[in-house]
């Protein structure tokens, strides 16, 4: 058993299924050279990748040279159109195609100057490329199947797999045609060059020149050339096989060289063969050897009607109409012009139409040399289609069901493997034109599939687009709810928040009846409280009393409630004594207030000791003399709080937190970044400091103050660690480092920036302290401060853990502020005047706050 | 007797196993849905139009998996009726003279007329209009399914219903419809 390769070498030939024997009439054209026509004046370069794949190079009125590139553009299986000659190009529109439907394309129409002056060429050597460097050439030059196809040589001068056998088709079976036969006489040496290339990019184990018996001189020139060639002895050879129309096509060609079938919807190179044209090998070594893009072909110009038939080189572009006139074309009537050859060709509509690259035959026969038209007769079942079929197809069941328009039931039949050869037609004995039928089923099936495609994309888009509209309707229906929550959330506080305040009043109504001191509204601050200072130490006791108690209420327990009455006495001893029965009062009331909101909430956590921790440390620290000191204390420590948790919710994509410049946003250790900045007297923060220490000058109002600030701070803040990072409430808190990963390390640096009044937030600090410098509106403050305490506390129970940690960062940092605060002036009236000042920015931003809030 | 006995007692026993068999078929090749809605949906042209007068394709599937008619879809065209037809087992129904006569078509939007209001954008039920707000919009042509919907909703009226330009892709080869030019010969020139 010989192998394939050893019969390729014998020259083993197998049989292809069916095929037909129609009259050669090739003697017609191939008696004479390849020659040339003189230059035509008008091109018409078809440029229908454009808008696709590639874009124009040139526009109206551009000097074009021969050989130029006119598109530019990328993708596998993009090739690049050239310029046929030199010229100017004078249109570019939609123009009549050289197509069976005749349907304009985009094309480019040059008017040749006659001159035929190539661009700048390089040729090379194939020892200076490299692989790729030559694909790309040939690329470049624009080279497709020179057979008919025209599909890009590239594409199969690249393969995935390895190729064992390269076939040069130079079979050219169909009758009339004789360019490939011309060709391989005239320039056979050329033709081994592409071959050449070939074998150089693809490295196959042999090369096989296949040519139809009926072209002895083109075998017998080829042989030569092999003879002459460099190319190894024994990989290349010329075999002739018996001429059967279609020999020539690529699955045919394949099964009588080789034996082998390619499978229904394979490629030959798949089974490790390729199948070149000879047209196209040569104009491979044109590209590479010469620099020549591929701008002309060789066409024959063929039939009775043609004066001088024969073989011509044609730049690409030229008009039908042209190149029949230039060889004394003599129309008669109803005079058909076909393309390609008689038997797979198409009549053309319209002359005015360019040589394509595919084009190998222009076939112009006299009425006596064409069958004319026939009626279509009824199908007789003789079934001599199917013998005919090359593709071992049954052309009959293929009619019955492409006429009957079932187009599905074609296909089922393999329709998509019929080449279109019309062998069945020639066979036909009632003329039927059974490959017109095909055509019209496989464009059907063609339109279908594609339809069916559109609306699997329709579908696709259609479900993409409700699922969006979904979602959208879903977030906004979840926002929509959030706002309604919010909104509710507001109201209920609102609502409390009045009835906080109205006993709030009472209880100061009832507070200066008591006390019998005529407390008029004082028209300044300064009078108010220089009249009586005493009456705001009990105030302050009030209102710190009930601060403490709101603080508490989050989480608070009865334990911690007691503990917080104890430590209530202790603080309204220290204060009321000089004014014993309004203080007693008062603490009660206080007292009272705690009590019942301690036991409000059942939830035990350390966090209350912590508050009350801390509130024992300040007793502590502070001197019982310096009352400034005290209340600056507490400011500072309210403030501090607030911005650790704030801090803690470590809001870092808080756009409102950025415009604080004093952050270090991009500090790892943020302790030490801050502790550096709070050292600095120069910064903001101290330097403002003085002001809210002034404006405590006013004693004991200021502790008041100081009172109501640190239960909206401690409201605040744990709005700010309950909420995300995104909530509103939060972004007043400007103190946050953006960035920091480490959460502790944060919350140090914001609690020693709280010294900073400048921030919004920390102005709403004073102006609470200050507005409640006559009583009646301190207290009615205190009590909202206090309700909103309580609300805020209870949202943010689940956060305990981290505003626990908050609280032991405070108590850091409210003995660093008394040490600040200990420097302040004691220019009171100055101080006030500020602190009015900031109370009035204060009230602002605090509005603005809360409108944002809601 | 005995052997009537034997005969209800194997009978009811073999009822008993096969009704068994068929609970438990029933249970594990449980079908979610209705599969022919499917089938029928995948035949349909899903340009969305609601020319039949359900929101959608796939609405109209539903309905003809529930016995509507099946001649209410125009852009399918007799075609689509048929296979329909051939799937539900009903009579094929004719559809009326217009909607045989549909060419599909394609929308474009004048563009130096558009004022950019986006209401054709949400129409579109493939989002295939490009566009946005007070600037000009523009049909995604190989996406639009010809659905019509865009055109109601425009306040200048500047979106067209264009036949789909035949090209050479989608040109289809029709027996013995080449154009074939007369060409005068020499003679008959000399006759004139």
């Amino acid at each position: 058993m010989l192998t394939l390769l050893e019969q390729l070498d014998k020259g083993f030939l197998w049989q292809s299924p069916g095929g037909i024997h129609p009259p050669q009439l090739k003697t017609l054209s191939n008696q004479s050279a390849i020659s040339r026509l003189p230059l035509a004046k008008r091109f018409i370069v078809p440029v229908p990748l454009v808008g696709e794949q590639a874009i124009l190079t040139v526009s109206v009125g551009d000097k074009v040279l021969k050989g130029q590139a006119l598109t530019e553009g990328s993708g596998f299986t993009y090739l690049p159109v050239h310029a046929p000659t030199s010229g100017h190009i004078i249109a570019i529109e939609q123009h009549a195609s050289n197509h069976a439907s005749a349907l304009p394309i985009l094309s480019c129409v040059i008017e040749a100057d006659g001159l035929d002056t190539w661009c700048e060429l390089t040729s090379n050597s194939l020892e200076q490329l490299s692989k790729t460097e030559i694909l790309s050439k040939i690329k470049q030059a624009g080279i497709a199947g020179m057979g008919g196809a025209a599909f890009p040589s590239h594409v199969k001068l690249n393969p995935a797999s390895e190729i064992d056998l390269v076939i040069i088709n130079g079979i050219e079976c169909e009758p009339y045609i004789t360019s490939d036969d011309r060709l391989m006489r005239d320039h056979s040496d050329e033709i081994l060059a592409g071959v050449g290339i070939i074998h150089h990019l693809l490295n196959p184990q042999r090369i096989i020149i296949a040519i139809e018996d009926n072209k002895p001189e083109a075998a017998k020139n080829m042989q030569a050339a092999i003879e002459r060639s460099s190319l190894p002895k024994g990989q290349i050879r010329v075999t002739v096989i018996p001429t059967k129309y279609p020999s020539g096509g690529e699955k045919q060609l394949i099964q009588i060289i080789t034996g082998k079938e390619v499978p229904s919807g394979a490629i030959p190179a798949q089974l490790g063969i390729v199948v070149h044209n000879v047209g196209t090998a040569y104009a491979i070594q044109d590209a590479i050897y010469h620099g020549k893009p591929l701008v002309e072909r060789v066409v024959t110009l063929t039939g009775e009607n043609i004066a001088k038939p024969g073989n011509y080189w044609l730049p690409l572009g030229t008009t039908v109409a042209d190149a029949l006139q230039a060889v004394d074309f003599k129309p008669s009537t109803q005079q058909k012009v076909i393309v390609g050859g008689p038997m797979m060709g198409y009549a053309l509509a319209d002359l005015d139409v360019p040589i394509l690259k595919g084009t190998n035959c222009l076939l112009v026969p006299s009425p006596e040399e064409i069958a004319p038209d026939t009626t279509e007769k009824a199908c007789i079942r003789c079934g001599e289609c199917a013998v005919a079929c090359p593709a071992l197809l049954l052309p009959q069941q293929l009619f019955w069901h492409a006429k009957a328009q079932e187009y599905d039931k074609a296909a089922s039949f393999n329709l998509k493997d019929c080449i279109e050869c019309g062998c069945c037609s020639y066979v036909c004995p009632s003329d039927i034109p059974l490959v017109e039928y095909y055509r019209v089923a496989k464009s059907a099936l063609k339109t279908a599939a594609e339809e069916k495609h559109q609306a699997e994309q329709a579908k696709i888009r259609f479900e993409a687009r409700l699922q969006r509209l979904e979602d959208e309707k879903n977030a906004r229906e979840a926002k929509a709810k959030e706002a309604a929550a919010k909104r509710q959330a507001n109201m209920k506080s609102s609502d409390k928040d009045a009835v906080a305040a109205a006993m709030a009043r009472i209880a100061a109504k009832k507070a200066q009846a008591e006390s019998n001191t005529s407390v008029s509204e004082a028209p300044t601050v300064t009078t108010q409280t220089a009249i009586d200072p005493k009456k705001a130490a009990v105030n302050a006791a009030i209102e710190r009393a009930k601060a403490k108690k709101a603080a508490q209420a989050d989480t608070s327990n009865v334990k911690a409630a007691d503990h917080t009455d104890a430590l209530l006495d202790n603080i309204n001893a220290d204060d009321v004594k000089t004014d014993d029965k309004q203080a007693k009062v008062a603490a009660a009331i206080a007292r009272a207030k705690a009590k019942k909101a301690a036991q409000a909430n059942d939830v035990i956590s350390s966090q209350t000791d912590a508050i009350t921790g801390s509130e024992h440390n300040k007793d502590q620290v502070t001197p019982p003399d310096d009352k400034q000191a005290r209340v600056a204390a507490a400011v500072a420590r309210a403030k501090a709080k607030k911005l650790a948790q704030a801090a803690a919710s470590s809001s870092a994509t808080d756009p409102i937190a950025t415009p604080d410049a004093n952050v270090p946003t991009e500090s790892t250790d943020a302790t030490d970044a801050s502790a550096d900045h709070s050292t600095e007297p120069l910064t903001p923060s101290n330097t403002i400091e003085p002001q809210t220490a002034d404006s405590s000058v006013s004693d004991k109002q200021a502790r008041v103050a100081a009172a109501v600030a640190k239960a909206k701070a401690k409201k605040l803040a744990q709005v700010a660690a309950g909420t995300s990072a995104t909530d509103p409430i939060a972004t007043p808190d400007a103190n946050v480092p953006t960035e920091s990963t480490d959460a502790t390390d944060a919350t140090d640096a914001s609690a020693d920036h709280s010294t900073e009044p400048l921030t919004p937030s920390n102005t709403i600090e004073p102006q609470t302290a200050d507005s409640s410098v006559s009583d009646k509106q301190a207290r009615v403050a205190a009590a909202v401060a206090k309700a909103k305490a309580k609300k805020l506390a209870q949202v943010a129970e689940d956060n305990q853990d981290q505003s626990l940690e908050n609280q032991h960062n405070e108590q850091h940092n409210e003995q660093h502020t008394e040490m600040s605060t200990a420097l302040s002036p004691e220019q009171a009236k100055k101080a006030k005047v500020a602190a009015a000042v900031a109370k009035a920015k204060a009230k602002k931003l605090a509005k603005s706050a809360e409108q944002e809030e809601q | 007797m005995t052997s009537i006995f034997i005969a209800i007692a194997v009978l009811s026993l073999l009822a008993l196993v096969f009704g068994v068999i068929l609970g438990f078929a029933s249970k594990k090749f449980k079908v979610e849905g209705n599969p022919v809605i499917d089938q029928v949906e995948a035949l349909l042209p899903q340009t969305q139009c609601g020319q039949c007068g359900y929101p959608g394709c796939r609405p109209y599937a539903e309905a003809i998996a529930n016995g509507d008619h099946i001649n209410k879809c125009p852009p399918g065209g007799t075609a689509t009726m048929e296979k329909i037809a051939e799937l539900m087992g009903v009579d094929e129904e004719p559809l009326n003279a217009e909607a045989q006569s549909a060419v599909k078509k394609v929308a474009y939007i004048r563009e130096d007329e558009c004022i950019g209001c986006t209401k054709c954008i949400q129409a579109c039920p493939v989002d295939a209009i490009l566009g946005a707000g007070k600037l000009m919009h523009t049909v995604i042509a190989k996406d639009c399914t010809g659905c019509d919907l865009c055109v109601e909703p425009c306040p200048v009226d500047c979106i067209d219903m264009n036949p789909v330009e035949t090209t050479i892709q989608n040109w289809d080869w029709k027996l013995n419809t080449i154009p074939v030019k007369v060409i005068h010969s020499e003679q008959e020139e000399q006759a004139c």
